[in-house]
Formats: structure tokens, C-alpha cells, sequence
């Protein structure tokens, strides 16, 4: 559906002509049929464009920095907003920075790593938005998480009313996004658009800036990661049962400032510069790790807390009968894991190089209870696709990391694969569909969305669709805004719409 | 208990016999029984007369009560601590309401060490659920001194701030998820508590109702905290808890110059070297550790330094001695940096009796009730940089007030790893005597629009003042409105408070 | 090659977007972080690496129509290659090599650009990629006595390059060039009138067999002379004879040298003394054709391993920057007596654009001049008080940036210092 030449004027005299298309080939990049691209550049204008949308009761969707194919297939205003890309202010005395949606968390990391500072990376990585709102990423045990660290923030509701949260809306500043009385952080997923949050940020032990040398794609930390006060190992264990122990005892012990739960496969991945030489690694990791593992990285504030924690580490590790894997205590390769943990923040290089594609099942909440263990069932079904042939012969197995020193964390399998390959596109639904209902049925967790019908998962879950159901209507009573939140149940980014992959492009779908 | 003929009586707008079928009949009294003797705060606004107070046993009562409120539409006002009531937030804003009185629901559900996560029913209080928890090897994040009747999950609810800044990293720490009964008489579990499956499924599945978010993209138990039971009512909670630490090495650090008191804050939280960390000035010192009045609060003041830095050092289960040592370390390079001492004593207050007194609820009678036999809490929320000025604002109103300024206690409270503070004067006065009570009135009401002016959060608006706070935001207070309209349509829950 | 033999590179496209920045851990903040010039301009994701390629799929797929828009998008690019460095950090895909295709197949099917029209045409008349006739490209050696490869036997060619041969403010850094290869000893010679442009903007336009006629006339006649080794100073000049010769198997055992690879040599080697003190801080702009576009062509032929993974038989080695030339320009810079080099925060692999590649230039100044004002504010972040640069082309875009911002930053090539300090 195409809108008439007399709306587009309307929205076109909100963002001007040169922030606006509906031209088939700016479509074409935005892999979807039936839109018109607006690129507000400022609050009121989202908020102008989204009043819009409801006058003419035109779908929309907003996106900040849009990591992979994310975006659905029936919306016809699309709202990217890679204009608003300011910093509006980094406070280092309470610890928090203001950003606009298409600020990506490597600038902001920049700016915070020379004030010795540091913000929660999702885990799709450092081009992804800055905004706090938007996923769970590797370094969550010591910079939470996505849904814990907005502070208040300005939010463009799905009628194009802006609310200001917390302090903004009581005195124009940023510290606080709770109150007065009860929060409305707690709707701010449902729908609308955030075009300005505060987001917490943390103490950052290391350099100001890595001292690189070398050139893409073999970047190497001019000094060894000791001489920092860091330390990066991996390391495996016998059973989950030992790896969740030790887990559990450094969260508790305060030692590490990052527990990356990565298997071998994402370790190889990240260290390496092609398929072939990840290939050739992993097969030489898998000989060498002993079972499950993950990488720990320790960062000391001073010389005497580094021994400390890595005493503490090495006790624990002792404990658990933990192996570190050679091929990291290499500074070298220890360097590059350093890096690329805390300032790419891993991701394309371990999901997408391979095969194109990936499509994951996750869940946010305590990664050593249930979860693991009901991915671990998830790593036996995917193991028997690899021996298909049909996706990735990776090690097959779940990962995960801890979050705010233990007491939350994130846990997740993915299978990589070709996605114009129909076989395996199809395998990997039903693999997700399968391990989604294994969730419900052993009481495990709430599989990710698009897995399973909305309905059958949330009759199942306190209703919450229905409650879901309620506010969306209440904030969005001309159904324009998006309405994938809908089928969201974890709080979570997820896996990835394959359906995008099909030669045909989808019709536009009804909305639920 | 009452008889059952008067409560015919009194019953004009509710059927007391539907209460009495859902509570059973000892567990419904009459509107009087909730009057408490003393004002203890000037907070409350206009009180209304109560119709009846009734004490549920289990979420299935509540449920049915709140679904009889809605049948009836009875007003329910939500208590979940036992008196004194401080903040008018369970003083029924209007008439004819019902009391849900929650102390009766004082099972302590579990408390499980591995998940560093205790579940209990809203009428447990502090006194209790500590000793419970310690037996597991863990602690509570908990306000400083509450009273021994206060609910825990009273207290999360409010999200009252808590001492140990390091492990608040969210200002709705340590809640987790909560069951509630909204006001539209629905249960609804929040967060990972929600389901798959029952609570009893899910913990032989492994899990723990820990994780706060969800389900679905709502965060709902941001909806029902600081709502003071304006959404519904809650039935149980679970709340992280942290590790008992093997070692601990508390600290005192005095000094007139607050800004260097905050510099160092500012480094402590920042680096997370230490657990309990809170500044007091010096009367709300005395005021805390005092066994004999009046002679030594007033001694004990005298004795201090005008403001006093308290902070804790901790090690856990690996090497606690070097964990401690190499964090000591660390402070004292921060100590010589910023130019202050951190020290075993201040005055005549010890640090290891401070860490006893902040470890523990407030001994009876409730501390802030000690000097003057009661006290009028002004707290909101703000950052560091503002401090001074506001403290300065609020001195300078207090001796216009006729308050002598130097009898406040202060109160400035780090919250959510170092990103905010929490900062709460502390007016005592006597309640026997209406022209001290009339001038704390005046001021406090004054006080509240002159800080808001600085830069002043009032995050949890209570009494008078609320409405005013609340009503500031026309586009909050709409949004508000819905959500209040989704959960409560029939706007039974507490009614009169906040924008409602 | 052929934009449908990227057919798997195009689908490769996971849109992460990493085409935009420059590699995320050389990020310093949010000034600074952009690597495209064009999506930076232009907004839309279209104007991106990751935009283009899935244009392409979407044309592959659907079939070519070529609408105002979307010549627009394909003209609107410098061609620099930033989009292909960043996602080959992470990534085994080509990005450039499609976004070129999809330019040539456009120009194959007449759908063309005016302005870029106009310069081949010159191209294909005067043997120059910008106005000037064949005649008088030699002018600006008149006097100094420089042999004339056609007619005195050298083995060292220097290919002056078009700009420099017609466009007098450049004519300092042709004989400045001149001057230093006579100080260091080295015997060789100019093509003068019968020097033609080597072909390489009009590949990056998209021209491709005007590119491979002059690619194959100069090769005729630099065997006709038995030249073994050309030197260029013009970073274009080095991209073409060096990479592109070589991709389209025409180079032969031909030696290309930049002129700032030599000079390192000749330094190096002691046969140039740099001795006079030049007392100044300046910051180097790697020109794009010399950096990162400069590394040598990897002949490959393969098949994609039918299956599940992007690999191929056999393995595929990429083009991922590593090997451009980074360090000559920077060595001579700093064997410069009392000469401060302060680098900019883009450099090298994913150093800012000039904005004149690509057809730029000509098609859109206004895009190239917004470009290099860009990066001449960088540049001036760094408290230099000039530019170096090593590329003609850079050089007259800084110099017009400087000159509509009024900047005060001074613009030099490389040869232009090191002549300072002879």
C-alpha cells in the first residue's frame, strides 16, 4: 500500500524533502515492499510524523540502528532514525550518559573510555544502539543489563505524545527515570519511540584507549593484557554441573568483570579472521577443552586487587577442576579476546561469517538454573542438524553469560546456517519450534518470539498477552504503532525473521 | 474483634458478611481499630474514618476481597506494616474504606541460597526475615534502621532506598517478581515468576522467581511499585539477597567539608570497594546510636564531627583477609587523594557498632520517635553536586520556620551504584505540642516546592504534597491514567492517592 | 567478473551495518566514527555498503530498472573502499567488488551520469581525464631537461597522471618529483606529449572498457620503451597500473611504484639526504588509492563449496586492506628534519575520503567538497597546521575545501615537504 501523493506531502513538510522516500530502490535496501522511509531528525519531529500516522491510521515502525533484518513487513511508515546521533551528555559524577537512538555503543564506549568509564554492549554488538532499551550483552556482569539501566528518558508514545520520565519531566534532568509514584519504565518496550534515555555506566579499569597496532582485520594490543592489570582465559570444565559451580562462585566473589559463557566455536570465531581459519581452530579447540566452558576476563583497579582476583580465579578454577585452553594464555590471542570482547563486542564475526545467517533461542534470567540445562537439550536436537549437514558443524553447544555479579544472566543456542538454503532454513524452525515447546513443557522459560503462536505461549504465562493486549490498545488505540512487541515474551531481542530469506517477498500481514 | 451486630451497623455500604465469608469472622474489625494512638508523622493528609479493617490469611482471600470491592464498589487500602505509619500512603484517602490488612500473611515461602533469593508473603517483617535468611548464608539489602514492624515487601514496594549501594543496581532492587491481585480483582505473576508453569513447577524444574522483567516486553512490577497500592495488592515477593560476608572492616570517615565526603562516595561506589556506604549528619547519628536520653544523644552530637561518612569493607568465601586488605588498599590511596581519614571511631561512635546498628532493624522505640517523640521525613532524590545547595536551602527554611536548623537530622543515601542519592531530612518535633507540630507542617510544605525548585526528585510523593508533585507532568499524569484504568478500572485500590 | 557472479556476496549482506563505521574498536567517539562518506551525506541505507549490495540482491532477483533514485545512489559514491575494509574485519564477503559492477553494468546499459559522460570524452579524445590537450601534457617539464622514455631508453618511468599534467598549481609537485629523483641518482623519463591517462578514474566510473583500452595502450607502449619500473605520484595512477592492470591480467612483470614508496627507498638506500630542518606539524591523509585500495590484486579462481558454510574451493583470500601502503608516506614524513607528524583518528585501512573518487568530482561537487571539509575539520582536530597527502586529486579537493571553509590549514604532497628539506 503505497499512501497518496497528499499525505506524503504532509509528512514530507515534517523532515523536508531530502529526509524522505518512498523511491522502489531506497525500498529495496530497506527489504520491504510497501513503505515510505521518513528520517525525523529530532523529537518533534518523530513525534510530528507519529501524530501523522494516526490522523491517516497508518502503520509505522521506528528503528534505530536496525541490526540485521529485524524490521517487519507490513508497516508503510518507517521512521529510521539515523539522524538523531547526538551525545547529549555523559555525567561522569553519577555515572550515567544521554543518548539518542542512533548513537552506536563503540562511540558512546569511546567517549566513556577516556573517562576511564564503560556502558553495557548488547550483545549483537558495538554498532548497535546505545540507548539502554534494547538487549542484553556480554559484559552484563558487571554493566547489568538493557532492561535495568535506563534512567529517565523521553519517549514519543504510539499517539505521538512525548513523556518524559522520572526527573526530565520534574526538572529536566536525566538521573532518575522512576516516578513520581509508580514507573513508567515498565511500558516503555510496548510500543512508541525513546528518542532520548539516560543509561547507567560503569567504572572502566583499563587504558583510556587500546593501544592497537597493526591493520584490519589482525588488530593486536601493543602490550600485553597483564601490563593493563587484565587477564583473559578460557576455560573448560567435566560437566555443566562443574562449569555452573564455578560460575556461580565467581559471580559471588566479585572477581571478574566479564564471565562470557562463549563456546569453543565463538571463541575460534572471534580470534580468527576467515571461515577457513576458524574452521581449522575450532577443530583444534574442540580437541583441547575437556567440555562446557566460558571465558572470564579480570580487570583490576590497582595492582593489589588484580593478585587478588586472579588468586581468588585461580582457587576457584582449582575447585571446579577447570582447564584453561593453552591457545588463550598466548598474549597475543588473549589480547585480541580483550578487545574484541569490550570494544566490538564479538557478535558478527561468530554469527554471521560463517553461513549468513543465524537463528537463536534465548532467554534472559538466571543462565545456571534451568536454563542451561533445558539448552542443553536444545545443543543434543541441534547436534542432530549438524550431523544432517544442515547447519554449521560448530561444537552445538549453548552459551550464555552472567549478569550483575551472578544474580541474573542470559542464556542462549544458536544454529548457524545458510538462509537461501530452504532445507535448512525449515530445519532450523522446527528446531526452534521444538525447543520453544520444550520450554513451556518443562516449566523452563519463555521461549523467544516468533518460536511459537503468541496465544499458546501466553495462556500459559499469566496471560500476559492479554494484559500485553490491554495496554497496547490503551497507548496505541489506533493500532499504528508496532505490534511485534506483541509477540515478544522474553524481554529480548531474538532470533532472526527467516522469513525474509523466501524468494517471494512476504505479502504484507494482517496485525494481529 | 467486634461483635457481630455492631458490625451490621456499621456496615452501610458493605455487606460485613461477605467479609466475614471470605476472612472468616476474627479477621474483620471495625473502622476504629486501625486509629492509631500517636501521630507519629504529619504526612497523612485528611484522613478519612475506615469502614472496616480485615486481615486476609492468603492470595486467595485477597482476591476474592478485591473482587467483592469492585462488586461493591468498596475503596481497599493496602497496609502491609504493623504501626507506627509514617507516610499517610495507608491512611484511606477517602471515606468508607476497607482496610486490607496484610500482617497476618507472615509466611517466609523460601529462601534459596543458590539463586541468592528469599520469597515471602507481604506481612513479613524485617525482624523476621533477616534471622531467616542468615541461617542460608545470606542478607538483605535493606533500608537503613527500619522499624521493626515494617513489611519487607512494604518496603520494596515504596522503593525505599537501601544501604548498600553496590548491589543496587536498579532503584527497584531487591524486589524480583511479585504476585498480584490487581485492582480489577486478576492475579497476575510478574517477571520470571510468570510462568511456564506453576511456582512449585518451576522450582522442580530448577528455577528460582528471580528475574525481575517481563513477561513480554512490560516491565510490570515498575507498574505496581511506588504506586502505594493504587494498581492492587500484592501477595508475595521475591527479592534477591546478597552473600553473608566472612569478614567485614567498617569505617568511619568525619567531616565539615561534604563535598570531599562525596568525592570519596563517589569513588567507593564507583570502584564497588565497599558494601554498607551512607553519610548521616551529626544529629541523626546521635540520634541512631544513643541508648540514653536525652544525655547522651546530646553528648554523643558533641562528639561528632558535622557530618559522618559510614562505609563497610567485605570479603566473602575466597581469601576474605587479602579481599579486605587489598580493598583497604585501594581506599586509603583514595583517602590520601581526596584529604580525608577514614578511621575505626568518630567521636564517641565506634564503626564496628555502626555496622552492628545498620545491620539490624531500628530497636524500639523506632529511632526517629527517640529525641522528640516523633518526626516528619522530607526525602527525595537528587545527585551529588546539588547536595550542598539543597541542604543549605533547606537549613535556611527550618530557622525561618522557627526550626532550629541544627536539631534536623540528614540522611544522604547513595542508591543505584552511585547514579543518584537519596537525601532525607529528618524533623523531629513533639506531637504533644500543636505549635511545634503546626511549624513543622508549615515548613515541610514549604520545604517541598522550595527543594523541588533545585532540582529536588519527590520520586515517592506522599501525603499533601503528593498530589502537587504528581500533577506537575500533565502528559505523565495521562499515562499514568491508563495504565491505573488497565488495573484498576473500577478505581478501587487506595483511592485519593497520588493522581488517582 | 559480473555483478551475478556476487550473487553469494550480495546475500551475505546480514546488514549489521559495521559498512558505516570504521572499525568499532578504533572508534574514539562519536566524532569521527562515520567511514562512508555517502551514507553519512545522504542518510538514507541505500547510500551504504550494506544498502547497495541489497539493492543489488533485490535487482538480481527482480530484474535491473533504473530509475533517477537509483542512479543517484550509484553515482553518489567515491568508490574508497572504507565499506569493504570494515565489514571484512568481521566478515568473508566482497562488498566493493558488486558496488563496481553494479556501476559498470549501469554505464554497459547506457545509463550513465553527464558529467562523468563528459570526462570520457575527453578521455577518448585528448587521452586525459580532465580538460587539456594531448599536446601539451608534457608542458610543465619544459626546461628541466627530463628525458623522454619514447625517445631516450630508461628503465624508470614517471607517469605524471592527468591533474598534474594540465592543472598548473600541481605542476610544483610534477617537478618537485623531477628534482628529487635527479638528487637521488635515479635515470628516468617522462612520456610527456604521448603520456595518456592510465584509465583508473575512468574505471572507478564505471567505464570499464575505455579503462581496459587505455590499460592495454600504455602497456604496449611501456613495452615498446622496455620500461621495468613506473612511478607515479598520483594515487589513482598507482591503484590502476599497480591493482587494476594486474586484475585484468595486463601489467605483465611491470614494477609500480608511488612516489613516497620510492623516495622511502631512495632514503633509505642514502641516496636522498634529507637535511634542511622543516619546522612544522602536519597530519597525513592516506588517499584511498594508495592505502587501503593499494594492496596487491589476489588472482583467485574458485567455486563456492555447494552447502551450508560461504567457503570455497579453493579457499578464497580476500582483499581486506591489510596490505596497502601505509608506512612509505609516513617513513619519509617523519625522516623529515624538525617535522611533527599528528595523526588524524582515520587513518590508514579506514582513513575519511578526499570526496574526489569515484566520479565524484565531476558529478557531484558539491558531495566531494562536503567530503573533504569533513575531513579537513579532522585534519584540524589534530592542531597540525597543514595536510599532507600523497594524490593529486586530495590534494585539489583540500585545497578548494580550504578555500570555501576558510580554513586556514595549509595543503601539501608528500614531495613537496621532502623538498623542503633537501
Amino acid at each position: 500500500m503505497a499512501i497518496s501523493k497528499d499525505v506524503y506531502k504532509e509528512f514530507e513538510d515534517v523532515v523536508g524533502a531530502e529526509n524522505i522516500s518512498d523511491d522502489p530502490v531506497i525500498k529495496a535496501a530497506y527489504r520491504s515492499p510497501d513503505l515510505t522511509v521518513v528520517l525525523p531528525g529530532n523529537t518533534e519531529e518523530v513525534a510530528a510524523v507519529i501524530k501523522l500516522c494516526n490522523k491517516h491510521k497508518i502503520p509505522y515502525k521506528a528503528q534505530s540502528t536496525g541490526w540485521s533484518f529485524m524490521p517487519p513487513t507490513y508497516d508503510f511508515i518507517f521512521l529510521d532514525l539515523r539522524r538523531m546521533n547526538r551525545i547529549i551528555e555523559i555525567n561522569e559524577k553519577n555515572m550515567y550518559a544521554v543518548v539518542e537512538p542512533y548513537v552506536i555503543s563503540a562511540e558512546l564506549q569511546g567517549e566513556l573510555f577516556k573517562r576511564g568509564m564503560i556502558c553495557n554492549v548488547k550483545g549483537a554488538g558495538s554498532t548497535c544502539t546505545a540507548l539502554a532499551m534494547s538487549g542484553h550483552g556480554h559484559m552484563g556482569l558487571t554493566t547489568s543489563t538493557g532492561d535495568r539501566n535506563d534512567l529517565a528518558t523521553e519517549w514519543v508514545t504510539d499517539e505521538g505524545e512525548i513523556i518524559r520520565l522520572g526527573t526530565l519531566g520534574a526538572s529536566d534532568e536525566w538521573f532518575c527515570g522512576d516516578g513520581p509514584g509508580p514507573s513508567l519504565r515498565g511500558i516503555l518496550r510496548g510500543g512508541g519511540v525513546i528518542t532520548k534515555q539516560a543509561t547507567k555506566v560503569y567504572h572502566w579499569p583499563g587504558p583510556s584507549e587500546y593501544p592497537l597496532e597493526g591493520v584490519s582485520p589482525r588488530y593486536t594490543l601493543g602490550k600485553k593484557p597483564s601490563d593493563l592489570n587484565m587477564m583473559v582465559r578460557y576455560f573448560s570444565f567435566p560437566s555443566i554441573e562443574k562449569l555452573v559451580e564455578a560460575e556461580l562462585k565467581i559471580g559471588e566473589s566479585e572477581i571478574a568483570f566479564e564471565l562470557m559463557g562463549f563456546c569453543p566455536s565463538m571463541v575460534s570465531s572471534n580470534i580468527t579472521t576467515s571461515n577457513e581459519e576458524d574452521f581449522a581452530t575450532l577443530d583444534k579447540f574442540t580437541k583441547e577443552v575437556q567440555g562446557p566452558g566460558f571465558m572470564v576476563i579480570i580487570a583490576g583497579n590497582f595492582d593489589e586487587d588484580f593478585a587478588y582476583k586472579k588468586k581468588a580465579l585461580a582457587q576457584i578454577i582449582k575447585e571446579t577442576d577447570g582447564k584453561s585452553l593453552k591457545t588463550v594464555e598466548d598474549p597475543a590471542v588473549e589480547s585480541t579476546l580483550l578487545f574484541q570482547c569490550t570494544r566490538v563486542c564479538a557478535s558478527i564475526r561468530e554469527t554471521f561469517r560463517a553461513g549468513g545467517m543465524f537463528s537463536s533461542m534465548m532467554v534472559q534470567g538466571q543462565r545456571y538454573d534451568n536454563h542451561v540445562k533445558w539448552l542443553e537439550e536444545g545443543a543434543v536436537l541441534k547436534r542432530e542438524l549438524i550431523k544432517k549437514g544442515l547447519v554449521i558443524a560448530d561444537d552445538g553447544q549453548q552459551f550464555g553469560w552472567g549478569e550483575e555479579q551472578g544474580h541474573l544472566g542470559h542464556t542462549e543456542i544458536f544454529c548457524r546456517f545458510n538462509p537461501y538454503d530452504e532445507k535448512s532454513s525449515k530445519a532450523v524452525q522446527e528446531w526452534l519450534g521444538k525447543l520453544g515447546k520444550r520450554a513451556l513443557d518443562g516449566c523452563f522459560a519463555v521461549p523467544a518470539m516468533g518460536v511459537l503462536p503468541v496465544d499458546e505461549i501466553g495462556k500459559r504465562v499469566s496471560n500476559y498477552h492479554v494484559w500485553f493486549g490491554k495496554l497496547k490498545k490503551a497507548f496505541d488505540p489506533n493500532e499504528v504503532g508496532e505490534n511485534t512487541g506483541y509477540s515478544y515474551v522474553g524481554a529480548d531481542i531474538s532470533g532472526v525473521h527467516t522469513s525474509i530469506y523466501k524468494k517471494e517477498p512476504e505479502k504484507a500481514s494482517p496485525k494481529q | 474483634m467486634i461483635k457481630k451486630e455492631k458490625l451490621v451497623e456499621g456496615a452501610k455500604i458493605l455487606r460485613a458478611g461477605k467479609l466475614i465469608e471470605i476472612v472468616g469472622l476474627g479477621n474483620v474489625f471495625s473502622g476504629t481499630y486501625h486509629v492509631e494512638k500517636t501521630p507519629h508523622s504529619i504526612g497523612f493528609g485528611n484522613s478519612f474514618r475506615t469502614a472496616f479493617v480485615v486481615k486476609p490469611r492468603n492470595s486467595d482471600d485477597i482476591a476474592k476481597l478485591v473482587k467483592l470491592a469492585n462488586d461493591t464498589q468498596t475503596p481497599l487500602v493496602p497496609v502491609s506494616s504493623g504501626p507506627p505509619h509514617f507516610r499517610g500512603d495507608s491512611a484511606p484517602g477517602t471515606g468508607g474504606a476497607v482496610i486490607v490488612d496484610l500482617t497476618k500473611m507472615k509466611k517466609v515461602i523460601r529462601v534459596d541460597r543458590a539463586h541468592r533469593v528469599a520469597m515471602v508473603e507481604p506481612g513479613v517483617t524485617f525482624g523476621e526475615l533477616i534471622p531467616a535468611v542468615k541461617k542460608e548464608g545470606l542478607r538483605l539489602n535493606m533500608p537503613l534502621l527500619p522499624r521493626k514492624s515494617k513489611s519487607v515487601v512494604g518496603s520494596m514496594l515504596e522503593r525505599e532506598p537501601v544501604v548498600m549501594p553496590k548491589y543496587h543496581w536498579d532503584i527497584s532492587d531487591p524486589l524480583a517478581c511479585v504476585e498480584v491481585v490487581f485492582g480489577n480483582g486478576e492475579m497476575f505473576r510478574t517477571g520470571q515468576a510468570a510462568g511456564p508453569g506453576t511456582i512449585e513447577e518451576q522450582w522442580a524444574a530448577g528455577g528460582a522467581q528471580k528475574t525481575p522483567y517481563g513477561p513480554g516486553p512490560a516491565q510490570w512490577y515498575r507498574l505496581i511499585q511506588g504506586a502505594q497500592g493504587t494498581m492492587g495488592i500484592v501477595t508475595w515477593a521475591s527479592l534477591r539477597c546478597e552473600l553473608l560476608p566472612k569478614l567485614e572492616e567498617p569505617f568511619v570517615v568525619g567531616s565539615p567539608d561534604l563535598d570531599k565526603l562525596f568525592e570519596l562516595v563517589h569513588w567507593l561506589v564507583r570502584l564497588r570497594l565497599v558494601n554498607e556506604c551512607l553519610v548521616l549528619n551529626n544529629s541523626n547519628l546521635a540520634a541512631l546510636v544513643a541508648k540514653k536520653w536525652p544525655g547522651d544523644y546530646q553528648d554523643l552530637k558533641d562528639s561528632l564531627p558535622p557530618w559522618v561518612l559510614f562505609f563497610n569493607v567485605a570479603g566473602y568465601d575466597y581469601f576474605p583477609e587479602e579481599r579486605v586488605s587489598s580493598q583497604i588498599k585501594g581506599i586509603s590511596d583514595l583517602t590520601n587523594r581526596i584529604g580525608v581519614e577514614a578511621e575505626r571511631a568518630v567521636g564517641r561512635v565506634s564503626a564496628a557498632e555502626m555496622l552492628k546498628t545498620v545491620q539490624r532493624p531500628s530497636a524500639e522505640p523506632y529511632w526517629k520517635l527517640r529525641y522528640r517523640g516523633a518526626c516528619h521525613d522530607i526525602f527525595f532524590i537528587t545527585t551529588y553536586e546539588k547536595l550542598e545547595g539543597q541542604i543549605g536551602v533547606m537549613q535556611e527554611l527550618a530557622n525561618e520556620f522557627g526550626y532550629p536548623a541544627s536539631d534536623m537530622g540528614i540522611y544522604l543515601q547513595p542508591i543505584v551504584q552511585g547514579a543518584n542519592c537519596h537525601c532525607e531530612f529528618n524533623l523531629f518535633y513533639d506531637p504533644e505540642n500543636p505549635s511545634e507540630l503546626n511549624r513543622v507542617e508549615e515548613l515541610s510544605s514549604f520545604a517541598v516546592t522550595a527543594l523541588m525548585a533545585t532540582g529536588a526528585f519527590f520520586s515517592r510523593p506522599y501525603g499533601k504534597s503528593a498530589r502537587m508533585i504528581v500533577n506537575r507532568d500533565a502528559a505523565y499524569v495521562e499515562a499514568l491514567t491508563r495504565v491505573k484504568e488497565i488495573l484498576d478500572p473500577n478505581r478501587v485500590m487506595n483511592p485519593g492517592k497520588l493522581c488517582f | 567478473m559480473a555483478i551475478e557472479d556476487y550473487r553469494g556476496d550480495v546475500e551475505m549482506c546480514c546488514r549489521c551495518s559495521a559498512c558505516k563505521h570504521i572499525p568499532l574498536q578504533k572508534i574514539k567517539g562519536v566524532e569521527h566514527s562515520e567511514a562512508c562518506p555517502s551514507i553519512a551525506k545522504y542518510n538514507f541505507h541505500a547510500y551504504s555498503g550494506s544498502g547497495r549490495l541489497l539493492i543489488a540482491k533485490e535487482m538480481l532477483t527482480n530484474g535491473f530498472k533504473y530509475t533517477d533514485k537509483l542512479l543517484d545512489i550509484v553515482y553518489n559514491c567515491q568508490m574508497c573502499g572504507a565499506c569493504d575494509i570494515s565489514c571484512k574485519y568481521a566478515m568473508d564477503m566482497e562488498v566493493l567488488e558488486p558496488i563496481y559492477e553494479f556501476r559498470i553494468k549501469a554505464v554497459e546499459e547506457g545509463h550513465t551520469n553527464p558529467a562523468l559522460d563528459k570526462a570520457i570524452t575527453s578521455l577518448r579524445k585528448q587521452g586525459t581525464m580532465v580538460p587539456g590537450a594531448k599536446a601539451k601534457r608534457g608542458e610543465w617539464a619544459k626546461g628541466l631537461g627530463i628525458k623522454d622514455f619514447l625517445r631516450q631508453k630508461t628503465k624508470v618511468a614517471y607517469h605524471v597522471g592527468c591533474l598534474t599534467s594540465f592543472d598548473k598549481d600541481m605542476w610544483p609537485v610534477a617537478r618537485a618529483t623531477a628534482k628529487l629523483l635527479n638528487k637521488a641518482g635515479v635515470d628516468f623519463g617522462i612520456g610527456g606529449e604521448v603520456e595518456s591517462c592510465c584509465g583508473g578514474r575512468a574505471y572507478q566510473m564505471g567505464y570499464q572498457n575505455d579503462f581496459i583500452r587505455q590499460a592495454q595502450n600504455n602497456m604496449a607502449l611501456f613495452k615498446q620503451c622496455s620500461i621495468e619500473t613506473l612511478v607515479t605520484s598520483c594515487a589513482n595512477g598507482y591503484h590502476a597500473f599497480k591493482v587494476l592492470y594486474d586484475k585484468f591480467g595486463l601489467k605483465g612483470n611491470l614494477e609500480v611504484l608511488h612516489i613516497t614508496e620510492y623516495l622511502a627507498r631512495l632514503i633509505k638506500e642514502g641516496k636522498l639526504k634529507l637535511n634542511k630542518k622543516v619546522n612544522m606539524t602536519v597530519t597525513y591523509h592516506d588517499p584511498c588509492y594508495l592505502g587501503r585500495l593499494g594492496e596487491p590484486w589476489i588472482h583467485w579462481e574458485g567455486k563456492r563449496i555447494p552447502g551450508y558454510k560461504f567457503v570455497f574451493d579453493p579457499p578464497k583470500e580476500y582483499r581486506r586492506g591489510t596490505h596497502g601502503v601505509y608506512e612509505p608516506p609516513r617513513e619519509v614524513l617523519t625522516s623529515i628534519p624538525g617535522l611533527k607528524l599528528s595523526e588524524m583518528d582515520r587513518i590508514k585501512e579506514y582513513a575519511w575520503c578526499c570526496g574526489a573518487g569515484g566520479g565524484v568530482n565531476e558529478s557531484n561537487p558539491e558531495f566531494a567538497m562536503w567530503t573533504a571539509k569533513e575531513r579537513i575539520e579532522e585534519a584540524e582536530s589534530t592542531g597540525a597546521e597543514a595536510i599532507a597527502t600523497a594524490c593529486p586529486w586530495c590534494e585539489k579537493n583540500f585545497n578548494e575545501a580550504i578555500k570555501e571553509s576558510g580554513s586556514g590549514l595549509k595543503v601539501y604532497d608528500i614531495v613537496e615537504l621532502v623538498e623542503k628539506a633537501i
